[in-house]
């Protein structure tokens, strides 16, 4: 990483040295020369109401408003949504329409179009919803729906793309620090430099508290980013990222042997670089190649009786991908629109107290895929589009997806479809083979898996309807859905041959496990989000959501609350005070694969006062995150108290 | 046409020119009536009723060169027409070095050629044409000159009445116009302001400081307006900035409206702009009344006949519904209206 730094560096302070602008007076030349072609085709997004799906995007603004000092507990302001601020995991957890699993892996996250979930860690997208700090972020696109067909695998039950801020707005100097109750320690400074046409950014940041009450705390998350975007001619776009992120935090419980107080890291690095070319007005190609790179520790003794010492449990590994792809966005006419590309990908994890072998582990990815946005009628829009993929470790797949948008009169739209999904095991769950061994001998294997686990299917059918009533300043999403899970994987015990079992009297190591196709079970339900401007510099924002899960699996069937509500008020008081005030109130539901149930009520406030320093702006705020009693998190022994903090800003 | 291809096998070299300066059959077209005009006016023993000097020989030049002399050329001398032999054409190059010639008139395409001009010629009537007004204000201001009936202008760049009362008819919503002047284009902040005013519309101006880039006031802007009305300064907008300036307003959903055809096929929302064509129309007809013995008009004129253009996919996306031909009659019947 170090060495394209350097590079992008001096590249940087080269372009920005060679700037010179001479002042030339207006001509006709203004007027009648070409201008370079921006808003191209693939720059020219589907407006909300003719997605194929519903999308909820939270905007810098909301992200400022929300006091929200992750991505995770944002996504509580997304119908549908819940989350964690609990470490024990990985990094705070989020799942659309239950977690089921301690990892959340059946979203997909996207930073800056990179796929940001963790090989290693099941293919958790927690940590990679921590890669960019807050204040980098432009927009957060989220699509709640399966949406395999344009977003791969990952994008089982929904897709979080989180967009970041281009170099080119963020020149000068930006920080911020947070500190205040829960050891609550933020830090945040970025600095980007260059002109239109190569700019750059390099971030560091951190985030730290001391977690949740009951827990063993102390998180702590560092980051660096740098982004360099180069326009070397007016058709070409070349984008290069380089970053990595330090996730440490305690985790587990004093006096439980199973899982005693330790220490836990998590690394993670990432290259990206994209090309974009635009082949005129009706087409553009993208070309990216992504490579990241993960190691995992995580471990701690665990006593055994005489006359073994005990052995060391560990969970630690590392993981890595590379990913290829290429693009083309068409216009056809001004009715038909299509993309259509491929994916070559590869991951590799390894780690022997896992896969009981020094080999990594690697599954190859190819994929293919299109979609067609085609105006059927003046009202209508048909989005038609499939991904084909094959992957090394579980064969074909075939994700198809039909969407129909009908503007049925001025501002109001409904939204019905059908689309289809897999999701192939995680490699972990694929081979796992996890054996404890102390002076030689074999006490236990913990976990090994048979490699019969198929890939589980989602069936998704949805009715949505979208309203905008800029008279009243209203504006209404709603979305039906009826998500049939095929095959759902969990662990299932099974008893080795005999002869194989070991040491029995160990608890905690008494049973073997393999990861099955289990159940099938539907997800059904309705949400809304609806949002109000009822008088001069206010929003109401209210998203309500009703989840059924008919699975015989008592936790399974809470994975999401029955009713989560949350109201969202944002002011702007005299003086360009901003007022927010949020609650969420849900039902009990059984978070990340918990095996207890408990609900939450939280009401976060925030009161931010806008500062300015000549040219620079800024803002102080004050922000009580739970302003009432503490509830449950995570699990049934961790709380979240009442939490509250102080924010300077400086931004450009 | 087999003519005309004759006339330019004959040079060769111009033929080579007209390649290399524009694509088309159309611009081979314009080269011949060049060739024709610049070497058959030397030859003749009187001087050209009419000189022609145009910035450069490039498309948008030769272009309106072109559709003033074919304008030039119609009807009877009674009526102000004017054969085309008794026409010249050269760059301001050209008759920079070339020995005193004594027409009747002079037009000027391009503010390059009318400063030349404007400096040099104060006794032979001039029309300054296929320039914006804030060029020919300034070259006013260089040479001392004041519009008169033997100096004139049709310019190129559109009133901002108009340009206002396209924004009313497009985005009937919209309360606050956002512009980002340069330190070139300042001096147009109260006219702008007045503008504004007279349409019950808010101005949100930014100024962005020589050698900065356009995002802080850019950012200031978008926040405050509803619409960002590019205006032309090439230290604001240019080849390098518009990428950053259309993409930060398309995602702050704040439309951008352009001053000319190319702004629209960028990305911007929308423009009202004249073709060279259409402003080489009406100077041949300010042209043809001198000729006749009426004299230029008082006041320099702006161009009368403009198109509007719409870029349909950003609108779409947007969710404006806009119609460009809809658009121009209604501001086409607005403008007749007093």
């Amino acid at each position: 990483m170090s060495r394209e730094l350097c590079l992008a560096l001096v590249l940087g302070w080269g372009v920005q040295a060679t700037h010179a602008q001479a002042l030339v007076a207006v001509t006709e030349k203004d007027f009648l020369n070409d201008v370079p072609l921006v808003l191209s085709v693939s720059r020219l997004p589907q407006r909300l109401d003719e997605t194929p799906g519903a999308v909820t995007v939270l905007d810098r603004n909301m992200i400022r408003l929300s006091g929200a000092r992750d991505v995770a507990d944002l996504l509580l302001l997304v119908p549908g949504f819940q989350s964690s601020t609990s470490f024990e995991g990985d990094a705070p957890q989020a799942s659309y329409h239950g977690g089921f699993n301690p990892y959340a892996a059946r979203i997909q996250v996207l930073v800056d179009g990179r796929s940001a979930y963790s090989p290693f860690l099941f293919g958790s997208v927690a940590p990679g919803l921590q890669t960019v700090a807050l204040a980098d972020i432009e927009r957060i696109e989220v699509l709640r729906g399966s949406n395999s067909a344009s977003y791969g695998a990952r994008a089982f039950l929904g897709v979080i793309n989180i967009v970041t801020r281009d170099p080119a707005s963020t020149l000068g100097l930006r920080a911020g620090v947070t500190a205040g109750e829960n050891g609550v320690r933020d830090a945040q400074a970025s600095f980007g430099w260059g002109q239109d046409n190569a700019s750059f950014r390099l971030g560091v940041d951190r985030r730290g508290d001391d977690g949740l009450k009951g827990s063993n705390g102390h998180n702590r998350i560092n980051r660096v980013n740098f982004r360099a975007d180069l326009r070397p001619v007016a058709t070409d776009e070349l984008q290069l990222r380089v970053g990595g992120q330090a996730i440490a935090s305690g985790v587990g419980y004093a006096g439980n042997v199973d899982r005693p107080l330790h220490d836990r890291a998590f690394d993670s690095r990432y290259l990206q670089l994209d090309w974009r070319r635009n082949l005129g007005a009706e087409a553009d190609l993208a070309v990216s190649y992504a490579h990241s790179a993960e190691t995992f520790q995580d471990n701690f003794f665990y006593a055994l009786p005489a006359p073994f010492n005990g052995i060391t449990v560990d969970f630690g590994g590392r993981a890595s991908g590379d990913s290829l792809s290429i693009q083309h966005t068409v216009r056809k006419n001004a009715d038909l629109r299509f993309v259509w590309g491929g994916e070559l990908r590869r991951e590799q994890v390894t780690s022997k107290p896992l896969y009981n072998t020094d080999e990594p582990q690697q599954t190859q990815f190819t994929r293919l895929f299109g979609n067609v946005e085609w105006r059927a009628a003046r009202d209508v829009v048909v989005n038609a589009g499939g991904l084909l993929e094959h992957s090394s470790r579980s064969g074909d797949s075939f994700a198809p997806r039909l969407m129909a948008n009908w503007h049925a009169a001025e501002g109001q739209t409904l939204r019905a479809g059908v689309s289809k999904a897999y999701r192939p095991p995680s490699t972990f769950e694929s081979s796992s083979n996890v054996r404890y061994i102390a002076s030689g001998v074999l006490f236990q294997i913990a976990s090994l898996s048979r490699g019969t686990a198929e890939p589980e299917k989602v069936v998704a059918r949805e009715i949505g309807y979208l309203g905008e009533f800029p008279r009243q300043g209203v504006s209404v999403d709603v979305r039906l859905f009826h998500e049939q899970i095929g095959g759902i994987i969990r662990r299932a015990q099974y008893a080795l041959p005999p002869g194989t079992q070991l040491l029995q009297s160990a608890s905690g190591f008494a049973q073997t496990s393999d990861y099955a196709n289990a159940e099938d079970f539907a997800i059904r339900g309705l949400e809304y989000q609806l949002k109000w401007r009822p008088w001069a510099g206010a929003q109401l924002v209210l998203n309500q959501a009703w989840t059924n899960i008919d699975s015989r699996d008592a936790n399974a069937a809470l994975a999401a609350p029955k009713l989560a509500s949350t109201l969202m008020w944002t002011q702007k008081l005299p003086r360009g005070v901003d007022l927010s005030l949020i609650h969420h109130e849900r039902g009990s539901m059984s978070l990340q694969g918990s095996s207890v149930q408990f609900p939450m009520r939280r009401t976060d406030l925030r009161l931010g006062l806008p500062l300015q320093w000549g040219k620079q702006r800024g803002d102080l705020a004050l922000v009580v995150q739970n302003l009432g009693s503490a509830y449950q998190d995570y699990n049934g022994s961790f709380q979240f108290q009442r939490r509250a903090f102080v924010t300077l800003r400086v931004d450009n | 046409m087999a003519q005309l291809r004759s006339t330019l096998q004959r040079l060769p070299l111009w033929f080579g020119l007209a390649l290399k300066w524009a694509p088309g059959f159309a611009i081979g077209l314009v080269f011949g009536l060049v060739f024709g005009l610049t070497a058959v006016a030397p030859a003749r023993a009187a001087e050209p009723m009419v000189v022609v000097v145009i910035s450069e020989r490039s498309a948008s030049y030769l272009e309106a060169a072109e559709v003033l002399v074919r304008e030039l050329e119609r009807g009877a001398p009674e009526r102000g027409g004017v054969a085309r032999a008794d026409i010249a054409l050269m760059t301001s190059g050209e008759y920079a070095t070339a020995p005193g010639v004594a027409p009747k008139l002079f037009i000027a395409v391009g503010a390059g050629a009318s400063s030349v001009l404007a400096a040099r010629e104060s006794r032979v009537p001039q029309i300054a044409t296929l320039l914006p007004a804030t060029s020919f204000e300034q070259i006013m201001q260089a040479t001392g000159r004041k519009p008169s009936a033997v100096f004139s202008a049709v310019y190129l760049s559109q009133p901002l009445a108009r340009q206002f009362d396209l924004i009313r008819l497009a985005l009937p919503e919209a309360r606050r116009v956002g512009v980002l002047l340069g330190a070139d284009s300042q001096s147009q902040a109260p006219a702008l302001q007045a503008a504004a005013l007279s349409r019950g519309l808010e101005l949100a101006s930014a100024l962005v400081g020589p050698g900065e880039t356009a995002y802080p006031a850019l950012q200031k802007v978008l926040e405050d307006a509803d619409l960002l009305l590019a205006v032309p300064s090439p230290q604001v907008y240019n080849s390098s900035s518009i990428q950053n300036i259309l993409l930060s307003s398309y995602r702050a959903r704040v439309p951008l409206v352009g001053f000319s055809q190319p702004y629209v096929q960028a990305g911007a929302v929308f423009a009202v702009y004249s073709t060279p064509a259409m402003v080489s129309r009406q100077a041949a007809v300010m042209a043809r009344n001198l000729l006749m013995g009426r004299g230029l008009p008082a006041a320099p004129q702006y161009p009368q006949d403009f198109n509007v253009t719409v870029n349909e996919q950003v609108a779409r996306s947007l969710g404006l519904k806009l119609d460009a031909a809809v658009l121009a009659d209604r501001l086409r019947q607005l403008e007749r209206t007093p």
